[in-house]
């Protein structure tokens, strides 16, 4: 019995290690129990299985499958979406393992193994997804292979090599599945958004908050300019604009809209296209000020946010246009200005003292009031800095009198707060600032640390006017990044940390090769496959071209692969000895000589010898060279020679 | 419904296996399967797996996931591959017949056959049966061969044909299986079903020493002789083995030969199957006695010998005896 087990469970091994590695990819977003469970059972059906310890009944397998059901369910309230999906599918996995007996049981378990790569890929679809994809479905179909070949899937090596070989016969046509399958316009059926938390900005602020964001490396988005990149000083990407403060923290004008403000231009425009890493907001961090946008995927708010519809959870291109140089709004509805007012009833009592003085000594002149705190930044002690130190109840005065250390969004809050108890409508505008080019593939990489924060201030007949009280602090902010601005002795997190030229060159390659894998691959569609047509010499392509294609491809793989398997499986060439020996049979037939079925080379040159006497002497020869190249000591190829210098030399 | 679906599906695999045996004809040996002769379905593996695949296509397609549709046509085209490496795997084996093993009556003949690969390529997990169930799944190794047994159940005496036999794999994912048909002309022999030890063997004849060995007789020990296959088993010297001197049998000398022949005449009055029966437990009585024996039937004449040779001879003269061409 126990080795019949033995015998029905091979390749158990195999199935365990595809699931594990298919389950990696979702650790760090699945609930810990959902994960810890899964280890249980994969390690205790292992251990059954050595000390061939039997499977529990079948009312308890049930009971844990129901359990497992509603556990997910009452943690997600839903089994559908690709979290709740995932969950469930592992705690299936768990359940299928304490019954595994046969090897139908082990295929049901790969089958999952291939589901939870592809919601892996659902989740995420980065570069480094691929090598993780081919990974998976390498051991994946080798754990197949190997509950299917019996003795032959004994060796691991041969079964590693057995299934790469059948990934490489396959890439092709899977190659041109991907690029000539016709893809659809848009989703057939509702979108479950992600809940996953990206790193992104928040539409809320509280300073101390994106110095968190300030030390990831990863891209945020990137920009291609149809024209020359603008310098760094007007490279300000306009995310979520804040009016309401609570004394700690900045939040969105929620639920309220006010009337768009005209925005007058001068200048060329600027055109580019935007690519935005997934962020499950709806904000487009277009350059500011955005002026034209594609109609029916995105929209500007009053506040001059380019807001997407939906939330952007793939990476997703916009085409906009944006003018740096600009004069925002004619007069100020008073709503709006009533708005942009707005101070909380208590708290930062020298803030707001230090505004009405300002406001006292600069009658009717918000630019000297913006002047004066700006110099007030410049002149004092204060520090630009990483980790500013954690403020209490009056978070502004304490910074602004106190501390004096701070991060850009300190100075942000301080700055509008000031302004505001001065008598000048403010708002607290967040995004990014910079950029770095990356002259591989000739685009602007902007990444998360470079979040910024920065004021409008509304000046009558200026409109909304940008001052980014971080420059007054830390001028090279904006010159130079985030690094060089920091004073020498701050601390500089590790991620950011960039120590050699070769190192940059590296990050510089390894985005563009995000950017490639972006644009080519994760964000090919019905429109790219045409423009591939195109390309590739088609006039006109359309559906039907991609049908053709598709057709053509398959019929070519078809070809190909018999080809190649009646190759693989040809009969190996016999030998010179037996092909000469057909020869000369094959010449001897013309005397009416035929081997028998019995009869051996020797047995039939000595009757062919008998029956032509003209040919004897060298039929003779031919026998015996034949029976010394075959059977002799030693056959060398003088030997072979000689035999086919014999056979050429047969005339019948 | 059920024995009417039932009813239905038994009558189309009768159709289905008659238009195959007129498509192929009939097979003669050695035979080689053509690739033209190998089907291929998927499995119920297969279909899950296909199911599998589609679900992740529309899933693909609809929320406009690049790298999952990447998975999804990857293993769409492994699959395919898969499918045609089982094809790959049954077609251009070879096989022959190599020895067939008889039986009793009610008791299962054997077919051994010989897998012949003639590629330098293994063919593994070749299932060999009477029908879709696999009675043998063997390994071909590259460039050699594998035998493999089939065992039909014999219902009578007789030529028992091994009219079709299936061949068939999964190699190498599990995902299709590729089959192919073969209709042989291979018979084996069955022979009757021996009859209870009621009947008494007829009397010995003890003087028909003298168409033998004068040398052979029941009666003294005149020496060893090496072992010959077919020797009896009751006569091996086993102590003379157990000294190392390797197997012999113990000769007897004397004038007492036990000699039987078993007549046909002799169970007059009795049907044929009967008698049959009867004749045949004798024979394998007396065989197993290591007793010298022969055979009369009508039209046959076996003469008294001893040896498993002449037991098959004599079982497989019972088997094919036909009455009508005794009597006529």
């Amino acid at each position: 019995m126990a080795e019949r087990r033995a015998l029905d469970l091979r390749g158990l091994d195999g199935v365990l290690l595809a699931l594990a590695a298919a389950i990696a990819a979702h650790v760090a977003s699945l609930p810990p129990w959902v994960t810890l469970l899964l280890v249980a059972a994969m390690t205790w059906r292992w251990t059954a299985h050595r000390r061939a310890w039997p499977l529990p009944p079948k009312w308890l397998r049930i009971t844990i499958a129901m359990g497992a059901m509603l556990v997910v369910f009452a943690s997600y309230r839903t089994l559908n979406g690709i979290e709740a999906g995932t969950a469930f599918l592992v705690l299936m996995a768990g359940v299928k393992l304490l019954e595994t007996r046969v090897s139908r049981d082990l295929t049901v378990l790969v089958f999952i193994a291939y589901f939870l790569l592809y919601a892996a890929l659902l989740r995420s679809q980065q570069l480094q997804a691929l090598p993780y994809l081919l990974l998976g479905v390498l051991l994946a179909t080798g754990a197949l292979m190997r509950v299917h070949a019996g003795a032959a899937g004994e060796s691991v090596r041969d079964v590693v090599k057995r299934t790469s070989l059948l990934m490489l016969q396959a890439a092709p046509l899977a190659i041109a599945l991907f690029v000539l399958f016709p893809r659809l316009p848009g989703p057939f059926w509702g979108l479950q958004a992600s809940h996953s938390a990206r790193t992104g900005l928040n539409d809320e602020m509280t300073p101390g908050d994106v110095s968190d964001l300030s030390v990831s490396g990863d891209p945020a988005f990137r920009v291609r300019f149809d024209g020359p990149i603008p310098p760094p000083v007007h490279r300000y990407w306009r995310g979520p604009v804040l009016h309401e403060f609570d004394g700690r923290s900045w939040r969105r004008a929620r639920g309220q809209t006010f009337p768009q403000q005209e925005v007058v231009t001068e200048g060329d425009p600027i055109d580019y296209q935007i690519t935005l890493e997934p962020h499950d907001r709806n904000w487009i961090l277009a350059l500011d000020l955005p002026t034209a946008w594609p109609e029916r995927e995105a929209f500007r708010t009053y506040d001059f946010q380019l807001l997407s519809p939906r939330p952007v959870s793939d990476v997703t291109t916009f085409r906009l246009q944006s003018h740096v140089r600009f004069r925002a709004g004619d007069s100020l509805p008073v709503s709006m200005r009533r708005k942009d007012l707005q101070l909380p009833d208590e708290g930062n009592p020298r803030a707001v003292a230090l505004g009405r003085d300002l406001a006292r000594r600069f009658p009717q002149d918000p630019p000297a009031i913006v002047g004066a705190m700006l110099r007030m930044f410049r002149e004092q002690p204060y520090v630009y800095t990483l980790e500013p130190p954690k403020l209490a109840d009056d978070a502004v005065d304490e910074f602004l009198f106190e501390t004096r250390r701070g991060f850009c969004e300190h100075y942000a809050s301080a700055f509008t707060f000031v302004m505001r108890a001065a008598g000048i409508p403010a708002r607290v505008v967040t995004g990014y600032q910079g950029g770095e080019l990356n002259p591989l593939r000739g685009y602007l990489l902007v990444r998360q640390s470079d979040a910024h924060a920065w004021s409008e201030v509304w000046i009558d007949g200026r409109g909304w006017i940008r001052v980014d009280p971080t420059v007054a602090v830390a001028p090279d902010r904006i010159e130079r990044g985030l690094i060089a601005s920091l004073p020498e002795n701050e601390p500089v997190p590790g991620r950011l940390r960039r120590d050699s030229e070769a190192w940059l060159q590296v990050t510089l390659a390894w985005d563009a090769a995000n950017d490639f894998w972006n644009e080519r691959v994760v964000r090919f569609n019905a429109a790219g496959q045409l423009q591939l047509l195109e390309r590739l010499g088609v006039d006109e392509p359309d559906w039907r071209t991609l049908g053709l294609g598709l057709t053509a491809s398959l019929a070519a793989f078809f070809v190909a692969i018999s080809v190649f398997l009646a190759w693989k499986y040809r009969r190996p060439p016999k030998d010179w000895p037996a092909r000469l020996h057909l020869e000369v049979a094959r010449r001897l037939r013309r005397r009416g000589l035929e081997p028998e079925p019995a009869e051996g080379p020797v047995a039939f040159l000595d009757r062919a010898a008998q029956a032509c006497p003209d040919l004897a002497r060298d039929l003779a020869e031919i026998r015996d060279v034949y029976a010394a190249l075959r059977y002799g000591p030693l056959p060398t190829e003088t030997d072979l020679r000689r035999l086919k210098h014999l056979v050429n030399r047969l005339r019948t | 419904m059920r024995t009417l679906i039932r009813g239905l599906r038994a009558r189309v695999e009768r159709r289905t296996r008659a238009w195959l045996k007129r498509r192929q004809g009939p097979d003669r040996d050695p035979v080689e399967l053509h690739r033209r002769r190998i089907y291929i379905l998927p499995t119920r593996l297969g279909i899950a797996y296909a199911a599998m695949v589609f679900a992740m296509v529309l899933g693909g397609l609809n929320y406009n996931n690049n790298l999952g549709l990447g998975l999804a046509f990857l293993l769409v085209s492994l699959g395919l591959v898969a499918m045609h490496h089982c094809h790959g795997t049954l077609s251009g084996l070879a096989l022959r017949l190599h020895a067939t093993r008889s039986a009793f009556a009610g008791e299962e003949v054997r077919f051994g056959l010989l897998l012949e690969n003639h590629s330098r390529v293994p063919r593994p997990r070749i299932e060999v049966g009477l029908d879709a169930a696999p009675a043998a799944i063997v390994d071909v190794p590259p460039v050699g061969t594998v035998p493999a047994e089939i065992a039909v159940r014999a219902e009578r005496r007789g030529r028992v044909p091994l009219a079709r036999f299936v061949l068939a794999t999964r190699h190498p994912l599990g995902l299709f299986r590729a089959w192919a048909v073969v209709h042989p002309e291979y018979a084996a022999i069955a022979w009757p079903r021996p009859a209870d030890r009621s009947l008494p063997p007829p009397a010995v004849e003890t003087d028909t020493g003298g168409a033998q060995d004068g040398a052979r007789g029941e009666e003294d020990f005149a020496g060893l002789k090496p072992y010959q296959a077919g020797d009896s088993l009751r006569r091996i010297a086993w102590k003379a083995y157990a000294r190392g001197q390797g197997l012999h049998i113990k000769q007897y000398a004397g004038t007492d030969v036990v000699s039987h022949v078993f007549d046909w005449d002799s169970l007059a009055g009795l049907d044929v199957e009967t008698r049959l029966a009867q004749l045949c437990r004798w024979v394998v009585d007396a065989h197993e006695h290591g007793e010298a024996f022969g055979l009369r039937l009508p039209g046959l004449a076996i003469e008294p010998n001893i040896g498993t040779a002449h037991l098959d001879h004599c079982l497989n003269a019972l088997a094919l005896y036909e009455p009508g061409a005794a009597h006529g």
